[in-house]
């Protein structure tokens, strides 16, 4: 069958058949090094129109000559005149991104995917989990809990990063950190001399130090692949069921529209079912998370 | 969208008749269909023709399936100007074009993608590319890789303006839409008589009887099977033979994944973004950011490539992403056989069970 808005034999066939590719202009007006790694970008569309977003969705960006990829936003959609989003740079793309100044043009499509399920999140307590960059599309979900703090109830943060140095968002750990409203735990890997915090993988604080009401909490998980087992079992250990357990996955998108194949976890598509997923419909796929081999398997 | 008639009728073009009707296509607009390779003798491939003297009208198979008539191995999506801001130009193919000599496991392939492409959200090139084209197909005889009967594509006729079926003074053609009516007042055409009929029947047979390879279970119970079991050990030993080329995804009617990439002009102010077929096959498919990649290990590639045609697309669509025409089985550099390997894991299910 065709679709039903195919154009019928002989119909006017000069309609923009590629638009679903075509980035529209946005420019950046902010630029912030957030890392020796990660630069946030704030951009605006040029055509001055919002670009209403869902937490935990993504968009494709591009530069024209250097191609396309998905990034979450990592800003709120309560934010209304800018969105932001947050690059890595290991790519010839996110490499040309990190110089791009303000004022610059890029490219976005987009929002794609399913976000958080923020209509079911609502009345609930909240408890994020970030392992690394995992903080980014995770801050589109905290501040958007803390702009709208009377809909949820308690909002808690576990976030680990590898080093003190790679901490992210280092002014919004602050503002976070000094909320009554908000309880946060943040660990590093390996410390340095500078730091004065937790030690040790994110599931170590997790374990030891959060309290949770696990039939009334929904936790939100985003970080390496590597993270998302041991961070399940601690979950469940504190009595939750997996229905409650969201983890965002990352793949890397060419279409958003479930059609390019680059996405697919097993019979599902990571751009049109997830990037957020409950962990009740990733069990049971063997592509969710990496698959573990012996060293003789590997190629 | 074509509209069928509601009675097919059939007629009769003479072999003389058929080439004056080729030939009129041509006068009146660009077909392409199966023409030999001129460095290649015995090899046909889908090209533009420039008269009906290069169209083979009765081949095997093609390497490349005819659905690069739509879905071209490389296509502009849009050009780029580095302005402030960069410009975008759409590209746009709008001239209607007739694609000649479609066999009935690639009308069935056709078929496949514009359901796949349909799905929503639906992508736009394709349906528009399908609207652009008349399609006229043609019966065929099975080689020893063929298996459309398996996978029920041996008979079908939709998405076929015309169809053709090979009899002694030319062929039957069955007019199965107002569009291939219209096409037949470039033709001269007789009538069909009880014995060209009779000749049309007997062609499918003998194709029907022709078709050595089969898949021992129906799409349903492979679907079932792929699902229910562990082929671990198996995928392991297939992989153990595949180079991870790609090849089978290039040939299948049925693979639609791409990538996009950029490319700049020599001049540096501008360039454009390119959609190419891609394969699941290769090592960096489902690589990501980061180094991770989830179908980093062969075999899991070589399963998925049967998950996804026979069982994660059978699901969604209800038919197999396959349509029987063997040619990842011709293709293949380690002579990897699509049924081969199907019936050694029915075998191995039944086995079991």
């Amino acid at each position: 069958m065709r679709s039903a808005d195919a154009p019928a034999d002989g119909a006017d066939v000069t309609e923009d058949i590629t638009r679903f590719y075509q980035p529209e202009m946005a420019r950046v007006i902010a630029k912030q090094r957030l890392t020796e790694m990660m630069v946030l970008l704030r951009l605006q569309l040029h055509s001055g129109e919002p670009l209403d977003h869902d937490p935990g969705q993504f968009l494709q960006i591009s530069l024209p000559g250097y191609g396309e990829a998905p990034i979450s936003f990592c800003s709120s959609p309560t934010q209304t005149e800018s969105f932001e989003l947050c690059v890595a740079a290991v790519g010839n793309l996110s490499e040309a991104m990190h110089d791009l100044r303000p004022g610059d043009f890029v490219g976005v499509r987009g929002p794609y995917g399913h976000g958080f399920p923020i209509d079911d999140m609502r009345g609930r307590d909240v408890l994020c989990i970030a392992g690394g960059i995992g903080l980014a599309p995770l801050r589109s979900l905290i501040n958007y809990v803390a702009d709208r703090r009377s809909d949820f109830g308690r909002m808690i943060l576990v976030y680990g990063a590898r080093i003190p140095a790679e901490q992210l968002f280092k002014d919004d750990l602050a503002i976070w950190d000094a909320r009554d409203d908000f309880e946060t735990l943040y660990t590093v890997d390996e410390p340095d001399d500078t730091w004065t915090g937790r030690t040790g993988v994110v599931t170590i604080p997790l374990r030891d130090e959060v309290e949770i009401d696990a039939p009334e909490t929904t936790a939100a998980v985003v970080g390496p692949p590597v993270m998302y087992r041991f961070v399940a079992a601690e979950l469940l250990d504190k009595g939750m069921v997996e229905h409650d357990i969201l983890f965002s996955l990352e793949r890397r998108f060419k279409c958003g529209m479930g059609k390019c194949g680059h996405c697919q976890l097993n019979d599902l598509y990571v751009c049109q079912d997830g990037p957020v997923f409950r962990y009740t419909d990733l069990i049971g796929r063997s592509e969710a998370i990496e698959v573990w081999a012996p060293e003789d398997e590997r190629e | 969208m074509m509209k069928a008639k509601s009675q097919a009728t059939e007629v009769v073009m003479t072999q003389a008749a058929t080439s004056g009707f080729i030939q009129r296509l041509i006068d009146e607009g660009p077909v392409m269909g199966p023409r030999e390779r001129s460095k290649h003798p015995g090899f046909v491939k889908f090209d533009w023709l420039n008269s009906a003297d290069d169209l083979t009208l009765e081949y095997t198979t093609t390497t490349i399936p005819p659905k690069k008539a739509f879905f071209p191995p490389e296509q502009v999506l849009f050009d780029f100007k580095l302005t402030e801001p960069p410009e975008i130009t759409a590209v746009q193919e709008a001239e209607p074009f007739t694609l000649v000599g479609v066999h009935p496991c690639d009308l069935a392939a056709l078929d496949e993608l514009d359901d796949a492409y349909a799905q929503e959200p639906a992508e736009a090139c394709w349906p528009a590319a399908r609207a652009r084209a008349h399609v006229i197909g043609v019966d065929c005889l099975p080689d020893e890789y063929c298996f459309c009967y398996a996978v029920g594509s041996c008979g079908f006729r939709e998405g076929a303006d015309l169809f053709l079926t090979p009899i002694d003074r030319g062929y039957l053609v069955e007019v199965l839409t107002e569009a291939g009516e219209e096409m037949l007042h470039l033709s001269d055409i007789d009538n069909a008589t009880d014995d060209d009929r009779e000749q049309a029947q007997h062609f499918a047979a003998r194709k029907a009887e022709n078709l050595e390879a089969s898949i021992d279970a129906t799409p349903e119970e492979f679907a079932d099977i792929l699902e229910e079991g562990d082929f671990g050990e198996l995928w392991r030993e297939i992989a153990g033979r595949c180079y991870s080329c790609g090849s089978c995804n290039t040939t299948c009617p049925t693979c639609f994944c791409f990538d996009i990439n950029d490319e700049f002009d020599l001049g540096l102010t501008g360039g454009r973004r390119v959609r190419t077929w891609d394969s699941c096959q290769l090592q960096e498919f489902a690589l990501v950011a980061g180094g991770h990649n989830f179908r980093r290990i062969r075999w899991q590639r070589v399963r998925h490539r049967w998950h996804r045609k026979f069982l994660y697309l059978f699901r969604q669509f209800g038919r197999p992403y396959c349509t029987g025409c063997g040619r990842c089985s011709r293709a293949c550099t380690a002579d990897i056989n699509i049924v081969d390997v199907s019936n050694e894991i029915i075998t191995r299910a039944n086995g079991r069970a």
